[in-house]
């Protein structure tokens, strides 16, 4: 296989054709920033997702008559535990006093017992601690003396993961319907790159050359293409992102309460990857049907 | 036959007959350069394109293929260079049957031929160098060697000098020139010229022709497609003319038709058959 000579004959079609090049992969470039913003909006949902999926909090629930060695002891297992940041005491007067501030001291709670609401240990746990592992958590301290009940807040995230698996899903889909336009785009370019050509290949089949040898120079310049499409979306889309960020930072912060994201490194490669190879079979089959000489 | 991959051993006929490895039967030498038996061609079920043709070009001929438009020139030729494959018969190239030559042999045997087009089939945007060089870059030719028989093809077709020229700078009659610099520059074995003399003026036509006919006189065997009688009664080659899709054929040219015998009709169960004079002139001339 000549590589060499599909390079020179890829630069020669790079020189006749800067045009048409350039309108490819500035075709190109745009169905992949497309397809990159499309990835870089189910990245930051599924971001949401996860922050939104850790409660960040659990809430014990102590029984009225707990003894105050039981209590110690609790606090002294849940300190240990390297999921959980900070332990705070309440008790029911100061349970009563937050549940009092937050509707204003309306004169009508104010009559309420003084006992109304449980002590209970406020847990703070670490950003990374998972629903699993915070259910783990809660089924084991709902198992101390002294514990009435746990409340991990599930069924409000739950309602809320509900709502971001159907965001992320619709993300997703909408990253596999620009996934398919960036193929169709890919390979319609190339296709009318190699029409151009026709009659290139028309000579180049009656002076006796194979099919490989007339496909080679098509595949280099539509890997090429792609890729260079793709490398241009891909920091297309960078440079917006570090130029945006700390609008969307502080913005997202303070609304949801997360940090924008941006495709991680993995997600980058396969990008250009799927660029590239995209280009080179887009190339390869387009050429096939001006074989035919 | 050298394989073209060497190409200190290859320079005087670069490439492997029809595929790299392929045997050739030393016998072949003393057989026809082209020979076509019973050859049928249908574009339409009803109406073959070619019927039963027969027809022996042996090595060093320059034979004139003639007829109306639509008769069957240019269909003859493509079966040679396997553009289509006949429904039925042989053509022999060289000894070998290339009427049953797969797919992938089918390269192999155009390296070995040179195909000059009523069109040109030039690439316009590209240097003259780059067109008549891409028939030795197929061989995968070093660079080197490319540039000299690129070089002394131009040499041969009167464009000396103008490699780096575009073609699309160039006239009509200098383009086929650069096709016939490509069809010549590997040096085949025969050259198969499709009407090309269709879309000059009569002055360049005789230019293209003269050329041919150089490129004959060092040994190459010419096929000519033509229905310009002018050209062909200006030489005394061999002709054959294609009607109701066989081969009728004289000897020596227009001329050798007066009052002679030497137009016959060649096609399958009769070939020696022979036809009146006048009425070979009649069908000739139409």
């Amino acid at each position: 296989m000549d590589w060499k000579n599909a390079v020179v004959r890829a630069r020669r079609g790079f020189r006749d054709e800067k045009r048409l090049y350039f309108v490819a992969i500035s075709s190109l470039t745009v169905a992949f920033v497309c397809l990159g913003g499309a990835l870089v909006g189910v990245a930051n949902l599924g971001a949401l997702a996860e922050r939104w999926g850790q409660s960040g909090r659990l809430t014990v629930y102590l029984e009225d008559d707990a003894r105050e060695q039981d209590i110690a002891q609790l606090r002294m297992v849940l300190e240990s535990l390297d999921e959980i940041r900070h332990v705070d005491a309440v008790t029911p007067d100061q349970a009563r006093a937050e549940l009092l501030s937050e509707f204003d001291n309306d004169a009508d709670l104010r009559n309420l017992p003084a006992n109304l609401l449980p002590a209970s240990l406020e847990l703070t746990l670490a950003p990374s601690t998972s629903q699993q592992r915070t259910a783990a958590i809660a089924a084991r301290v709902g198992q101390f003396r002294g514990v009435e009940s746990v409340d991990t807040y599930r069924n409000f995230f739950a309602q809320l993961d509900r709502l971001l698996a159907t965001g992320r899903g619709l993300a997703l889909a909408i990253a596999l319907l620009v996934g398919f336009c960036v193929l169709a785009v890919v390979s319609n370019t190339i296709r009318l790159s190699v029409a151009r050509r026709q009659r290139e290949i028309e000579v180049l089949k009656l002076c006796g050359a194979t099919d490989a040898f007339i496909r080679r120079p098509f595949v280099v310049e539509g890997v090429l293409q792609a890729f260079l499409a793709a490398f241009i979306a891909v920091t297309t889309l960078a440079v917006g992102f570090i130029a945006m960020r700390p609008q969307l930072d502080s913005t997202l912060a303070a609304l949801l309460g997360i940090h924008v994201v941006f495709l991680s490194p993995p997600v980058l490669v396969s990008m250009l990857a799927f660029g590239a190879i995209v280009g080179g079979v887009g190339s390869f089959f387009s050429v096939r049907r001006y074989l035919a000489v | 036959m050298a394989s073209h991959r060497d190409p200190d051993k290859s320079s005087a006929r670069p490439f492997a007959f029809f595929r790299a490895g392929a045997r050739v039967d030393p016998s072949s030498a003393n057989r026809p350069i082209l020979e076509l038996e019973d050859v049928y061609k249908y574009f339409q079920r009803e109406k073959p394109t070619l019927r039963g043709v027969n027809l022996t070009i042996e090595r060093g001929e320059f034979v004139f293929i003639t007829g109306p438009s639509g008769a069957g020139k240019s269909t003859l030729l493509q079966l040679i260079y396997r553009k289509h494959a006949v429904d039925d018969g042989r053509i022999f190239f060289c000894g070998r049957d290339i009427a049953r030559l797969t797919a992938t042999s089918i390269p192999h045997l155009r390296r070995n031929l040179g195909i000059v087009f009523q069109d040109f089939k030039v690439i316009e945007h590209w240097t003259v160098f780059e067109n008549v060089a891409v028939a030795l870059e197929i061989l995968e030719m070093p660079l080197r060697l490319v540039r000299s028989r690129v070089g002394e093809a131009l040499e041969r077709v009167g464009l000396g000098g103008r490699g780096d020229d575009r073609v699309d700078c160039l006239s009509g009659g200098e383009q086929q020139r650069v096709a016939v610099a490509r069809a010549i520059v590997t040096e085949p074995a025969l050259i198969l010229a499709d009407e090309p003399t269709g879309n000059l003026d009569p002055h360049l036509a005789i230019d293209i022709l003269t050329l041919l006919e150089e490129i004959h006189a060092t040994g190459t065997t010419v096929l000519f497609a033509t229905h310009d009688h002018s050209l062909i009664a200006k030489r005394d080659h061999r002709i054959v003319a294609i009607e109701d899709g066989r081969a009728v054929e004289a000897r020596h040219g227009l001329r050798s038709w007066q009052g002679a015998r030497g137009l016959r009709v060649v096609d399958g169960g009769s070939s020696d058959s022979t036809r009146s004079s006048t009425d070979d002139r009649r069908s000739a001339n139409r």
